[in-house]
């Protein structure tokens, strides 16, 4: 085998002292499909913003075919054809397939060939497979796996040596996900180095050649995918130390102020869900994006109009398909999305904390007080706190509320430091001890088996298992990743 | 991702200064005000203040009413000025069944007429500025319709004591200071008034905590269109008779004096006494202006260079 | 077919038949003269249709268009007295100057659209009531009125030939270079457009230099018809133009038009007033008419709305269910 396409050696960044990636070095050739795994925070994003040129490394460097190159900014990456498609895509729905393909391309001329381009075009669709699109169709009429695919083709028509596919299948289909790889192989057959980064572990397996698994910012091993299975990637993934859930922890069935969900059905999004939680436990649903898990609590939050199926709290039916009629009914919601869907940012702490309340019957101090918040800082405004502190001020305006009977988090501590995820996660359990029903989602295994009493494992919309003890890390990222008749 | 949590202190010691600049501009510009009014022959004389104020007073109400309807994340209403007019036909031609039947019948020809836009927007998020060009060309048209394109006169007189002075003073301004306790009322001590801010910062995070967005939306226009009515009452009393294009420039020089108070245009800031200040701003650099002799075009220029300077500074400061 | 092309296609079949009709309702044919009258009202119009309508494609609003049509008008009937096509000119060149301002105001420093036209043209508005010290100014080069008003070939004139000749300029521009697209993806979907590498401060700054420069050849090709500077139009061209670029099928939200609709838009709008005219019907008929439409468009366009139906719709597929 000649020189690798890429190398990357001893890449290192730590972000505020904390070290996220720490010396990790791979190698990719042309024509190899190499996957990155690991377990939340184990780096592997941090790699992906690197090569992309979206961060700079504390230490280390990357070789495009055998020269040393300086990733300084998206464009130059770009420039130097490394392409990333990513879960924030930058296909445009408004314009269409070829327009999509032309935009932002340095080297498209700035008057348009239309035939030679519609031709060209046609044929990078026909290379990744997607003869049924037309250049002239516009992305807005497109599924999420089209569009996906669409990015990958205009990541092809730059010219790309280098092909970065971070978590390209979350939210898609199967059928979806078997398209995006056919052409993840064809681009691979053309020469690029591929570099593909998935929670999904069997589709790793089945698609990659090569496997580097992250570990807390090291890299644990790199293997070829044919010596690997599911199972000894989830112990090179979570090391041999599972964390587990012992065996359920509070016996107190008190069914009468249960949330009672029953067929939930989310067109597209969630198949069927059935769930009764009662008051005083921690519900958790285990899911990856695009599991439907979150969807879930959108829907019972009444953030998704199209949602049917029956919602009961305290024996009253909830009218969940509007938000006002979810809030009156006692439901209150923590967005996963906690700058665009969550806090008032330019609002006060006081303001933010008491946002929702009809009555003023706590102070905003008592409150501050209540979720852990620094008291002379009630008055700036959100913007100015800490991550962990803005979530701090989000669960903490649904607490102490006499009218709210369930409290639903999406992600309840994402881009939150290990001191204010503990203190969030004594918010929650004390709130299950006041009388609350508490559900969350996450993605994350250690707050899964801290704080869920009982847990949903979720994929492609269903429920895979219930677990009300006796797990362990393992058996979630198992149902999580490849579903339970894979298995 | 979880290791990406921002470290806080350059952003904190950044937005806790910036709050400064506006004012300190401000503050700039009324005390070289001062010496310039001040020096400025017949300035400082009880008539020209009467004037100012009583200059402020129309344009003024309005503004107050248009301040809720932006902070709640609305813009601007582009159809002021019909409005405004037809409730002054209304009025008008209402005269002769009462006094107080006719101030009923044109407030709540204003409030309905406001608030069924502002429940549109609200409850459907449709775009506040093509529903009120529509709303304006519907309103126009319709009072021309009905007014057969004559203008509209008074069929008694009762409406003279409108025109009341007490104290020197135009009973506007009375209703202008009152309408201005009212709404900054409404914003600090009002449910509400509270969640307009929310709903105006921040419309999807309002949604998801199940705030009730139509309603409060409902409510700023309500309290809007009763702004208007009141408007267009006093325009038919102190004009006597009412034609298609009595409120003029209304709709611009009400926005023109929220903007000045510093109200962002995309919601969630802002306040009532603020734009009070902004109308009474505006009013004194025309008058300072006017007595020293420019003419009408250099007095709406500087009103324009005075209101993009308060924009600049107001959403500069808000992005980032 | 897509809502882009078929709102304009839609009011522009209406306003034709409609327009066709007209004879059956007044009993006198139509003549050639009425479809020059139709397109000098589209001369009228369509300029300032087409600045504030590539400003709407790009997501952002120009309320300041008929400022400057009013600043263009004042120009070129000053400087144009001796030679008309010197005052178009200094109206053009003031135009994109005072374009270019408001662009880099908001490119550079990322203050919305609507507060930054609207205060420039309340500025504008003043500074040509100052250039005309308040009164209409007459324009004299007689020769200048007669020629852009000439009729050409029956229907046309230089005024409404100069203006279909700057569509199809803009049309061609966007529609063969990559332009079209990067202004309708930073309207669509601005995060993405920077994404993918589109140099949205510089198209944003072009833009709103194409817009001032638009309204203002419109404002001065406008006084020379008329014979006539006058230092306040009004908001009512504004509306106008705004009705129009509605029709021609773009969204105050952006992403969504091009050209050729906006034509199609200010073509329906300019034919609607002809019928209005020659029907005899009464001018608030037309308000009512734009009234109606954009309550239609409005209700295309809004998303709660569309939310509203479906949770209509999957509360009946429960109940069938």
């Amino acid at each position: 085998m000649t020189q690798p396409l890429v190398v990357i050696d001893a890449l290192a960044r730590s972000f505020a002292g904390v070290p996220a990636v720490r010396e990790v070095s791979l190698t990719v050739g042309a024509g190899e499909i190499h996957a990155l795994c690991g377990h939340n925070g184990a780096g592997k994003s941090t790699v992906v913003k690197m090569l992309s040129g979206q961060l700079t490394p504390d230490a280390g460097r990357v070789l495009l075919a055998g020269e040393e190159v300086d990733l300084r900014s998206r464009q130059v990456a770009q420039q130097l054809g490394v392409a990333l498609v990513d879960q924030e895509l930058s296909v445009v729905p408004a314009l269409t397939v070829l327009e999509n393909m032309m935009l932002g391309d340095i080297d498209a001329p700035l008057i348009k060939r239309r035939r030679a381009a519609a031709e060209r075009c046609r044929e990078i669709l026909r290379d990744i497979g997607l003869e049924r699109l037309r250049p002239g169709q516009l992305v807005s009429t497109l599924s999420l796996g089209e569009r996906q695919l669409v990015e990958i083709a205009k990541a092809l028509s730059q010219r790309a040596r280098v092909v970065i596919l971070d978590e390209p299948t979350a939210t898609l289909s199967e059928a979806e996900s078997q398209t995006v790889f056919a052409a993840v192989r064809r681009v691979a057959a053309r020469g690029c180095a591929v570099i593909f980064v998935s929670h999904r572990l069997p589709e790793v397996l089945e698609l990659c050649d090569t496997v580097t698994v992250l570990r807390d910012g090291r890299r644990v091993t790199t293997a070829p995918a044919a010596e690997l299975t599911v199972e000894r990637l989830i112990v090179h993934m979570l090391g041999e130390t599972p964390h587990r859930l012992e065996a359920s922890r509070q016996p107190d069935p008190d069914l009468t102020h249960a949330l009672r969900i029953e067929h939930l059905r989310v067109p597209g999004r969630l198949a069927d869900f059935t769930l009764t939680a009662r008051a005083g436990r921690i519900y958790a649903l285990a899911g990856q994006l695009g599991s439907g898990a979150s969807d879930v609590l959108r829907a019972v939050a009444g953030l998704h109009p199209t949602a049917d199926g029956s919602v009961e709290l305290r024996d009253r039916a909830v009218p969940f398909r509007s938000p006002v009629g979810a809030a009156r009914a006692g439901i209150a919601f923590v967005s996963n999305d906690r700058k665009g869907e969550g806090l008032f940012l330019d609002q006060s702490v006081a303001r933010n904390l008491t946002a929702t309340r009809l009555h003023k019957a706590r102070t905003a101090r008592s409150l501050a007080a209540r979720a852990g918040l620094p008291e002379d800082r009630l008055a700036d405004p959100v913007r100015a706190l800490s991550g962990g502190n803005q979530q701090k001020v989000f669960v903490g305006r649904s607490l102490d509320r006499p009218d709210v009977h369930a409290l639903l988090l999406d992600e309840p501590t994402r881009g939150v430091d290990v001191g204010g995820r503990a203190a969030i996660h004594r918010l929650l359990r004390d709130a299950a001890d006041a009388g609350l029903v508490v559900v969350f989602a996450s993605t994350e295994l250690e707050e899964l088996l801290e704080l869920g009493d009982v847990i949903l494992t979720m994929r492609d919309g269903r429920v895979v298992e219930t677990y009300q003890g006796g797990t362990d890390g393992a058996a979630l990222m198992r149902d999580m990743t490849e579903g339970k008749d894979a298995a | 991702m979880s290791l990406t949590a921002t470290p806080p202190t350059k952003t904190t010691r950044a937005s806790r200064t910036r709050p400064g600049l506006l004012t300190i501009a401000l503050a700039v510009v009324v005390l070289a005000l001062v010496p310039i009014a001040v020096t400025t022959d017949r300035f400082l004389s009880l008539g020209n203040a009467r004037a100012i104020l009583a200059s402020t007073a129309l344009v003024g109400i309005t503004a107050i009413g248009a301040t809720l309807v932006m902070i709640a994340g609305s813009a601007v209403s582009m159809a002021a000025s019909q409005t405004a007019t037809v409730v002054a036909m209304v009025f008008l031609a209402t005269l002769d069944l009462g006094l107080a039947v006719a101030i009923v019948l044109a407030l709540l020809g204003g409030v309905v007429v406001t608030a069924i836009q502002g429940l549109a927007v609200g409850y459907w998020e449709a775009n506040p500025i093509v529903l009120t060009i529509a709303a304006g060309f519907a309103i126009g048209g319709g009072s021309v319709w009905f007014s057969g394109g004559t203008p509209v006169n008074a069929a008694t007189g009762g409406y003279q004591i409108l025109n009341a002075t007490p104290l020197g003073l135009p009973l506007a301004v009375y209703v202008l200071l009152l309408l201005a306790v009212v709404a900054e009322w409404i914003l600090r001590r009002t449910t509400a008034g509270r969640q307009m801010y929310l709903v105006g910062e921040n419309r999807a995070a309002a949604r998801a905590a199940g705030l009730p967005v139509g309603r409060v939306t409902g409510v700023a226009w309500a309290f809007f269109g009763l702004c208007l009515a009141i408007t267009g009452i006093f325009l038919a009393a102190f004009n006597t008779s009412a034609t298609t294009n009595l409120a003029g420039t209304l709709t611009l020089d009400a926005i023109a004096a929220v903007l000045v108070g510093g109200t962002a245009i995309a919601g969630g800031k802002g306040s009532a006494l603020r734009t009070l200040g902004g109308a009474l701003l505006i009013s004194v650099i025309t008058d300072v202006l006017l007595l020293r002799g420019y003419s009408t075009g250099i007095q709406i220029l500087v009103k324009g260079v005075l209101v993009l300077a308060v924009v600049v500074l107001v959403h500069v400061r808000g992005r980032r | 077919m897509r809502q882009e092309r078929l709102v304009p296609a839609a009011a522009l079949l209406l306003v034709v038949v409609a327009f066709a009709l007209t004879p059956l309702g007044t009993g006198v044919p139509l003549a050639t003269f009425d479809i020059y009258n139709a397109l000098q009202g589209f001369a009228q119009i369509g300029l300032l249709a087409l600045a504030i309508g590539l400003t709407m494609i790009a997501g952002e609003f120009d309320l300041s268009v008929v400022g400057t049509y009013a600043v263009g008008g004042m120009i070129a009937v000053q400087a144009g007295q001796s030679s008309a096509v010197l005052g178009l000119l200094a109206a053009v060149v003031a135009g994109a100057v005072i374009g270019a301002v408001q662009g880099g105001l908001i490119a550079w420093l990322r203050v919305p659209s609507v507060p930054v036209t609207l205060a420039a043209y309340i500025a504008l508005l003043g500074l040509a009531y100052a250039i005309s010290g308040g009164l209409s100014v007459t324009f004299t080069n007689r020769d200048a009125t007669l020629w852009v008003d000439q009729t050409v070939a029956g229907v046309f004139s230089p005024r409404s030939l100069i203006t279909l000749a700057a569509f199809g300029l803009a049309a061609l521009v966007l529609g063969g270079t990559r332009l079209g697209a990067e202004l309708r993806a930073i309207g669509g979907d601005r995060r993405a457009s920077r994404v993918a590498g589109v140099r949205v401060d510089r198209r944003l700054v072009l833009l709103f230099t194409t817009s001032g420069t638009l309204a203002a050849l419109g404002g001065g090709l406008l006084c020379f018809s008329f014979a006539s500077a006058n230092p306040d139009p009004g908001l009512r061209p504004l509306l106008i133009a705004a009705v129009a670029a509605l029709l021609g099928g773009v969204s105050l939200a952006g992403g969504r038009g091009n050209p050729w609709g906006l034509l199609a838009g200010a073509l329906a709008v300019a034919l609607l007033a002809q019928i209005v005219a020659v029907a005899y019907l009464p001018d608030w008929s037309t308000q009512l008419f734009y009234a109606a439409l954009l309550a239609v468009i409005v209700a295309i366009d809004s998303p709660g709305l569309r939310r509203g139906i479906d949770r209509i719709r999957a509360r009946t597929r429960t109940a069938e269910a």
